[in-house]
């Protein structure tokens, strides 16, 4: 009998893997527990595994598509055996249909399109299909209980292009053809929308995916988008076309805190890991958070979501990219606990063992770029939280003591990016404003 | 006039011996032609359908050696008869019978269209009556060209109450044109028997109607058939005008392969065909059993020779397919 | 260059034609001392006499018959019908006879005959002196169809299609009779199957028959003040049809409007607006084919009902107005 492998689902949330790499080939001898694939889902690898002996047949996708997860990928094919034809196309269309009632128009609000479509359809979603004049009732939605989401909302799109049903006169296409323009990314400016030959030759192909490469310059390298790197430009793009970003700065005299730390590791127990400047900022702010609920929240169209649990991600640099792992509790945790949390965490990273509850569930990011030499930057919230904390390299710096005479003090810059839909200025100024009295007075909230 | 030597003698006062001798020839061919006809019809070797003139062949023996080379014929669509008479070719008739390049009109016409315009033969008519307009352009043209051509014009009594039949013939008449409208009145057409499609007793009578010379004969007699065109074709060339000439004859087949013959009897069919046209004329020229015997013998033997040049003959290229369409 | 009318022009086509060569002749009602319906014929029985002009009962079937048995047998004669609705008489010897005879005969005959037909509406002769009946004969293989807009496309067409020798219908249209335009005294012929582009532009192809073509350019003059620049293309020969041009000025312009006065329902239009489709103008379409046509009607007795039944020159402003600005 055939052996079905399917993408497996490593992850509570997750809807999709990429396929990174195959291990295996079409033909190989294959047991059971042999890693046959690399997958990966937004930045972490897993490897799948033959689920028995046989040989490996009927390979389905190949490196670099994304499968959604329980699609079979493949069989474990007994010696004579054929593989099974692909059957119907993966999950058939199930959008709850409109109870006989009419079929909601593409242009109707967003509240209107979902309560008429009977499944919950992502914000961005609903915004995609208003957008794109897409009628939800035909998209296939792929996320839990069967969600709609962004990328079901593209694929119809693209499967709408592929059926030729995307307006566009001949010439439009033809122009969009030559130009490498993505015609789905255009406004059309002919009757009900359809797409002009004018209106792909104004199109700038810079702000197109895909675009034609500069002439006449000379390549050294190029990289696919794939993997993380693609799941970054994709998260990175979205943060800043949806959340309105705005930056407040604020300087902190580390001198106390740095004390303190010093003081601790000295005499801390042995066999106990040392307490990092990263730790005791990760509980300077999860204590901020605690005292700021609004910046440890979600954005969603109709609510802001607060959250009680305070799980503070720390951005980690890779070779081919970025991972945030997540310190879960970050409130409830002491200094010690939290340094080893982070030493770990790091260390798996570089040696890619996170998993993905490793990366799950963060509310609030500190992204610090003091070991590159940097000395203040401005960070891209990572979505879906509502703000991020960059935070910059210690500095030796002069600065006015209570009698106006230069003192050399261990400056640190923070800054935050908020995401002005969910707070204002204010807030986000007391949070800042509360976290710098944390660090100034870090021996208050750490026993 | 008609192609004789001076002292042959003339068998019913009008017809030279060699001549007689031919057309004899020709009816028995024509008639073996049309049975052989039936039988490759039925064997399935002919597409499409035929109509046949069997029991009619007295009519094209007697027409066209009246006439001279240089005059021309618009056949009907049941003509093989007459395309013989005209001096048609056996292999190529039977070539283009069954559609085949060599055939006359390179196998794109069939029965229906059979053409030679090279010998004034100016096609087979699929149209009742379609012949008739253009018999008027022919005389207009002969007339242009002020020769002594006569344009032969047959038709059935069913093309005598198609509408193109008035126009033609009245503007035949006020033309004086040399055309011989020659009416083979089988009684049928089609399955129409003549007394129910006629108010008038013979069709010679509409003749009077357009101011032209009208006269029925007995289709069946040679002779008759012959002295009428012979007399026509002389009224046309001085330019006296058209003649309707009526010649009642009887069709022993049915109209075309399909048609099941409900409409008359078989004692009609019968009583017709004790009245044979060749076996009247192989006795009106004396000629006895035996020779008419060895005549058939001969015609049978032309015939099958026809059957296998048409059978090896090859199919017209679907590589030419849109040829001959336009100039 | 003089001018002279239309009407004139079709006549010294067939006096030159017929003093060139005595083969050709011309038949028809009324077209003796009477100088045909229209008077295209006036004068010719004088010069020619009665058995080259030659007049006829009324026997339209008659009349075509006698093109095809004088053209197979070595003449070339002009048939006219005085009324082109008239050809409906005529059908059987010109679909089944005239068209087909060449190929029924495996390709051994020739049949060089012109018929001449007076068509069109705006005249008030009602529904059954009115028709446009072109695209019937573009639908029968064997004929040509051949449709002048001028007096310098009418003398070169009919003098090409006289010496043509295939059947040809050539539709003439009454309100042009009187038409005047510059005419060359000598013989000319302009071939057949060659379109014309009677005026060139960059912002929308339109492609106009007949009287059609005049109602073009003075649309085009008035659009011109607007800023919007016709080009205007004049196929002459609907069959066989000349599209290298009409294909060409499309990809030029991306939009194309056919303009005829016969109803639009199985008119020409659409034959042509499905050849352009098929061409390699279609990638190059910003914007659907559309024709503007006869309603889809008899023509009218009333006036201005007539008026109405058919494209006059502010209807066809006002399409390709529309189009070139995007309504489509």
């Amino acid at each position: 009998m055939a052996k079905e492998i399917i993408m497996p689902k490593f992850g509570f949330t997750q809807e999709e893997s990429e396929i990174l790499e195959w291990l295996k080939q079409e033909g190989d001898s294959v047991e059971k527990g042999d890693p046959i694939a690399v997958v990966s889902t937004d930045k972490i690898s897993m490897e799948v595994e033959a689920p028995e002996n046989g040989i490996l047949g009927g390979i389905r996708y190949k490196a670099g598509d994304v499968v959604p997860v329980t699609n079979i990928i493949a069989f474990v094919l007994q010696p004579g055996e054929q593989a099974p034809q692909a059957g119907a196309p993966p999950a058939a269309v199930k959008v709850a249909k409109v109870a006989e009632a009419e079929a909601p128009k593409a242009g109707k609000t967003v509240e209107q399109v979902e309560q008429a479509a009977g499944v919950s359809v992502s914000p961005v979603a609903q915004r995609l299909a208003a957008d794109k004049q897409v009628d939800l009732n035909l998209v296939q939605g792929s996320g839990r209980d069967g969600q709609i989401t962004r990328k079901d909302v593209e694929d119809y799109l693209a499967a709408q292009i592929a059926g030729g049903k995307l307006k566009a006169t001949p010439a439009a296409r033809r122009v969009a053809q030559e130009k490498q323009i993505d015609l789905r990314t255009l406004r059309g400016s002919g009757p009900g929308g359809r797409i002009q030959a004018a209106d792909v030759a104004a199109a700038r192909p810079a702000a197109q995916a895909g675009q034609a490469t500069l002439s006449g310059l000379r390549i050294l390298k190029e990289i696919p988008l794939i993997g993380m790197r693609r799941t970054i430009a994709q998260n990175m793009q979205r943060s800043m076309q949806e959340a309105p970003h705005m930056f407040l700065e604020v300087d902190v005299e580390m001198d106390a805190a740095e004390g303190l730390r010093r003081l601790a590791n000295e005499n801390k127990v042995a066999g106990t890991p040392k307490i990092s400047v990263t730790a005791v900022i990760v509980k300077a702010v999860a204590q901020a958070l605690k005292q700021n609920p609004i910046v440890n929240s979600q954005f969603s169209s109709e609510k802001l979501i607060l959250y009680s649990d305070i799980n503070v991600g720390v951005a980690t640099a890779l070779d081919n990219g970025l991972i945030v792992p997540v310190i879960h509790n970050a409130d409830t945790k002491d200094l010690v606990q939290i340094s080893r949390e982070v030493n770990d965490l790091a260390q798996r990273a570089r040696e890619n063992k996170l998993q993905p509850d490793d990366l799950s569930n963060g509310t609030f990011t500190i992204s610090n770029l003091g070991m590159f030499g940097i000395d203040r930057f401005t960070a891209i919230i990572n979505p879906p939280q509502s703000a991020i904390l960059a935070v910059g390299k210690m500095n030796r710096v002069f600065v006015p003591d209570e009698h106006d005479q230069p003192v050399l003090r261990n400056v640190i810059a923070f800054s935050l990016s908020a995401d002005h839909r969910v707070m204002d200025g204010s807030q986000a100024a007391k949070f800042l404003t509360d976290l710098k009295n944390n660090l100034l007075n870090l021996g208050e909230i750490v026993k | 006039m008609a192609g004789s030597s001076k002292n042959e003698k003339l068998i019913g006062g009008i017809l030279p011996e060699s001549k007689a001798k031919d057309m004899l020839y020709k009816m028995v061919l024509t008639r073996t032609f049309e049975e052989n006809a039936e039988e490759m019809y039925a064997l399935g070797k002919v597409h499409g359908t035929m109509h046949l003139s069997i029991g009619q062949e007295a009519i094209a023996a007697g027409a066209s050696p009246a006439l001279k080379k240089s005059d021309y014929l618009l056949n009907t669509h049941r003509g093989h008869g007459h395309f013989l008479m005209w001096g048609g070719d056996l292999n190529r008739m039977m070539a283009e019978f069954m559609g085949k390049e060599a055939g006359y009109c390179r196998g794109r016409g069939g029965s229906m269209h059979i053409a030679d315009v090279e010998s004034n033969n100016l096609g087979a008519q699929g149209i009742v009556a379609g012949n008739l307009p253009i018999s008027v352009g022919v005389g207009l043209s002969i007339r242009a060209r002020k020769t002594d051509q006569v344009v032969l014009t047959l038709f059935g009594d069913g093309a005598a109450n198609e509408g193109a039949f008035h126009e033609s013939l009245n503007m035949a008449a006020i033309w004086s044109l040399p055309v011989i409208y020659l009416c083979e009145n089988n009684q049928y057409a089609m399955s129409m028997a003549f007394e129910k499609a006629f108010r008038i007793e013979q069709v010679s009578e509409r003749a009077a109607a357009y101011g032209m010379t009208g006269l029925t004969i007995d289709g069946n007699d040679v002779f008759a058939v012959y002295k009428a065109v012979m007399e026509a074709a002389e009224r046309a060339r001085k330019g006296s005008g058209p003649t309707l000439i009526e010649a009642i004859t009887y069709r022993y087949r049915g109209h075309s392969k399909s048609d099941r013959q409900l409409y008359r009897t078989r004692e009609e069919v019968k009583e017709w065909m004790e009245k044979d046209p060749i076996l009247r004329f192989a006795k009106a020229i004396e000629v006895k059993d035996a020779e008419l015997k060895e005549i058939q013998a001969r015609a049978k033997e032309d015939i099958r020779k026809a059957v296998e040049f048409a059978e090896n003959s090859p199919e017209p290229d679907v590589s030419t397919i849109l040829e001959g369409i336009y100039a | 260059m003089r001018e002279i009318t239309y009407m004139e022009a079709l006549r010294e086509a067939m006096r030159q034609a017929m003093q060139k060569d005595e083969r050709v002749f011309v038949i028809g009602e009324d077209i003796g001392v009477y100088g045909g319906a229209f008077g295209v014929t006036a004068g010719l029985i004088d010069e020619f006499g009665p058995q080259r002009i030659i007049d006829t009962p009324i026997s339209e079937a008659g009349i075509a018959g006698a093109c095809i048995g004088a053209a197979v047998t070595g003449m070339r004669p002009i048939g006219e019908i005085q009324f082109s609705d008239f050809v409906v008489i005529s059908m059987e010897q010109l679909v089944m006879q005239g068209a087909k005879m060449r190929f029924m005969f495996g390709g051994k005959a020739d049949v060089p005959f012109v018929m001449r037909l007076a068509g069109g509406s705006g005249t008030g002769a009602a529904a059954q002196h009115s028709e446009s009946l072109e695209n019937w004969f573009v639908h029968v293989p064997g004929l040509r169809v051949v449709m002048p807009a001028t007096p310098y496309d009418a003398k070169g067409l009919l003098l090409a299609a006289i010496e043509d020798n295939n059947p040809i219908m050539f539709f003439e249209h009454k309100l042009l009779y009187k038409s005047k335009g510059p005419v060359p005294e000598e013989m000319y012929t302009i071939p057949l199957g060659q379109s014309h582009v009677v005026r060139e532009g960059k912002d929308l192809t339109v492609v106009a028959t007949s009287i059609m073509v005049s109602r073009a350019v003075q649309a085009a003059e008035q659009l011109a003040k607007e800023g919007i620049d016709l080009e205007i293309i004049d196929p002459r020969t609907l069959k066989p049809l000349d599209e290298r041009p009409i294909v060409e000025s499309v990809i030029k312009t991306g939009k194309a409007l056919i303009v005829h006065e016969a109803v639009k329902t199985g008119g020409f239009g659409g034959e042509l607006a499905a050849v352009i489709m098929e061409s390699e103008a279609f990638a190059y379409l910003d914007a659907p084919v559309r024709r503007l046509a006869g309603l889809d009607m008899p023509i009218p007795y009333n006036r201005n009902l007539e008026y109405h039944a058919v494209p006059q020159v502010e209807n066809i402003v006002e399409e390709a107005r529309k189009m070139v600005k995007g309504q489509y």
